[in-house]
């Protein structure tokens, strides 16, 4: 075979790599570009048939309106406290839990490990409807008594929202990973310095894995973010509402304002696509080492 | 867990009296600080992870509408899950729409890692591309998928009229339904899919590939008979999250189609959600729940049969 047909076979099998490369992109990106356009259009150019790719009139104030139509910067706030409590909260906790299953074995951390990794394969859906119960009967707290009658418990509040969510085995066991590859020579030399435990794993240990800190607050920050079946099972009151169920709500009550609703589905989405941009490294570590190490 | 926790605590205190040799002591310490660490997070998982799954099994021999005490009634909610024709059909929904969103789109995130393991200018823009839906709610991009499936107004058809095609009625026709609710799964889980078997290629040891070209294998031959295997662990791990994730997908259904046109795209976990919280059968809910969790063990136990599990991962 002449060496030149070999040279052309390789470069149109290049350029047939790329075109197909792009078009899967652009299937994956149109939805989102379609949202943004969406979000800028007059009623009008909403309601063409055939439909239009650009607007006609680029209707900015579709935003500020849309902030009048329904309370999203509200919501937005809401979805952001809560997201910021559990990246927290799940920080301290699990990697606390994570460092002593690593590091620290004694006697029953491998059946309390085994445990959190049994946690990771009950559905959502079997622990769901309990943990409403749960929730709606907290004894003492929404009117209930101490055997959890009379009121609404947790319904309809704060800690509903957050507590629930404050450690994920799946954090739990991310860290642990993490901390299983430290040397233990340096936990040695601190512990003959006269370190104690919890500080050798806040000031010895934990700056060593930063990245695992990253991973799990970034998976955390974007799963609660992006959680609606519980929020929408346990709050009522607008002011509690979360974006992802303020927008399902939003959709059914006003069924045809696509512009406000493409506009609120840009606040819900723009955020962890620029989260993802920034933290991308990390994102794929964390979806990565859960099963491939 | 509580249970391994209780008698440690007890056995750390009780040698404390006796003058101990500082090895033993050091340990000691150790454990203490161990357990005090993993205290709240254990003490969390039993209250929400723990308990709810053993009030789970003990609901499901009750009818139970939260106003008033469960009674005990046996059998008789997994009885009445064998007559219902709706859970029945949501048990093979929920399975077509696995059958197309894990096995089929693994077959394709997998031809998607190959072109992008190779040596390509831009690659991490096609790669941030196609991850991009993963991180985004599935709330809110189901909007703009119901949006996009407009009949009169939607990309879709305007694409498919485009072509010179006449667009169905997507997400009112019995039809269409649920391909339509098939193609936001599909769009949404691939860039998982592809990055992991993405990571995998890239970690595959190049000296067997090329020990196999000496040989005169072809690449055809070398992808069946060193790719595919070596890519076992990978494929394990996939198929596992990924049915999880099929298995318990809710969200765009909820937004998509609400379960309908009569019924042909309702999930088990949108059965699960009606009977719960509309119909306040939490007891017959929790019944459907553990059919899901058995149906999910089955397919995890049968795939680890398969693939020979997760051995070498880590």
């Amino acid at each position: 075979m002449a060496p030149v047909d070999t040279v052309g076979r390789a470069r149109a099998g290049r350029v047939a790599l790329y075109l197909t490369l792009t078009a899967i992109s652009l299937v994956m990106i149109v939805p989102f570009v379609w949202m943004l356009l969406t979000s800028v259009k007059t009623p009008g150019d909403i309601a063409a048939v055939p439909p239009r790719l650009f607007p006609t009139k680029w209707a900015f104030g579709n935003y500020i309106d849309a902030l009048h139509a329904a309370p999203f910067a509200t919501y937005a706030r809401n979805s952001f406290v809560i997201a910021i409590s559990h990246t927290l909260l799940n920080v301290v906790i699990a990697s606390m839990a994570g460092y002593a299953l690593a590091r620290l074995r004694f006697r029953g951390s491998a059946l309390i490990f085994l445990g959190f990794v049994g946690a990771l394969m009950i559905p959502t859906y079997t622990k769901i409807l309990p943990e409403f119960l749960i929730v709606r009967f907290m004894p003492l707290f929404g009117g209930n008594d101490i055997t959890g009658q009379g009121g609404t418990g947790w319904l309809d509040t704060w800690w509903a929202l957050i507590i629930p969510g404050a450690v994920s085995p799946f954090s739990v066991f991310l860290f642990r990973q993490f901390y299983l590859d430290l040397p233990v020579e340096l936990e040695e030399a601190a512990r003959l310095d006269g370190l104690g435990e919890l500080g050798i794993y806040a000031r010895i240990m934990t700056p060593l894995v930063k990245p695992a800190f990253i991973t799990v607050a970034l998976l955390t920050f974007e799963s609660s973010w992006n959680n609606f079946l519980w929020p929408l099972l346990v709050t009522k009151s607008d002011s509690l509402r979360v974006i992802q169920v303020g927008l399902s709500v939003f959709r059914t009550e006003n069924d045809t304002q696509w512009a406000f609703l493409m506009a609120g589905t840009t606040l819900a989405t723009v955020p962890m696509v620029v989260l993802f941009l920034i933290g991308q490294r990390y994102f794929v570590q964390g979806f990565a080492t859960a099963g491939i190490k | 867990m509580s249970a391994t926790i209780v008698p440690e605590r007890t056995r750390t205190r009780a040698p404390a009296k006796a003058p101990t040799p500082p090895g033993r002591g050091l340990s000691r310490k150790r454990r203490r600080a161990g357990l005090l660490m993993v205290a709240p997070a254990v003490l969390h998982s039993l209250i929400w992870i723990g308990i709810p799954l053993v009030a789970a099994v003990v609901l499901s021999f009750t009818s139970y509408d939260v106003l008033t005490p469960p009674r005990f009634v046996g059998l008789a909610n997994f009885q009445d899950l064998l007559g219902d024709q709706v859970f029945r059909r949501a048990v093979l929904n929920t399975s077509v729409y696995t059958f197309f969103t894990v096995p089929v789109a693994m077959g394709i995130a997998l031809l998607i890692a190959l072109m992008l393991n190779t040596k390509l200018a831009g690659r991490a823009i096609f790669r941030t591309a196609i991850f991009i839906p993963q991180v985004t709610a599935t709330i809110a991009v189901a909007l703009v998928w119901l949006w996009i499936y407009d009949p009169r107004s939607g990309l879709a058809n305007a694409i498919l009229s485009f072509l010179g095609l006449d667009g169905p009625a997507w997400l009112s026709s019995t039809t269409w339904a649920m391909p339509a609710v098939i193609v936001v799964g599909i769009w949404q889980g691939i860039g998982l899919k592809m990055l992991i078997y993405l990571a995998a290629l890239q970690s595959l040891p190049t000296d067997l590939y090329e020990a196999a070209s000496v040989d005169g294998a072809s690449k055809v031959r070398q992808f069946f008979s060193l790719t595919v295997p070596l890519l076992r662990p990978a494929t394990f791990f996939v198929f596992v999250t990924s049915v999880i994730g099929a298995f318990q997908s809710f969200d765009q259904v909820y937004i998509l189609t609400d379960g309908g046109p009569a019924n042909s795209t309702t999930m088990m976990t949108y059965e699960i959600y009606k009977s719960a919280f509309r119909e306040f059968r939490m007891g017959y809910a929790c019944a459907q729940s553990l059919v899901l969790f058995a149906m999910l063990l089955i397919l995890t136990l049968v795939n680890r049969r398969i693939t020979g599990g997760d051995r070498g991962t880590r």
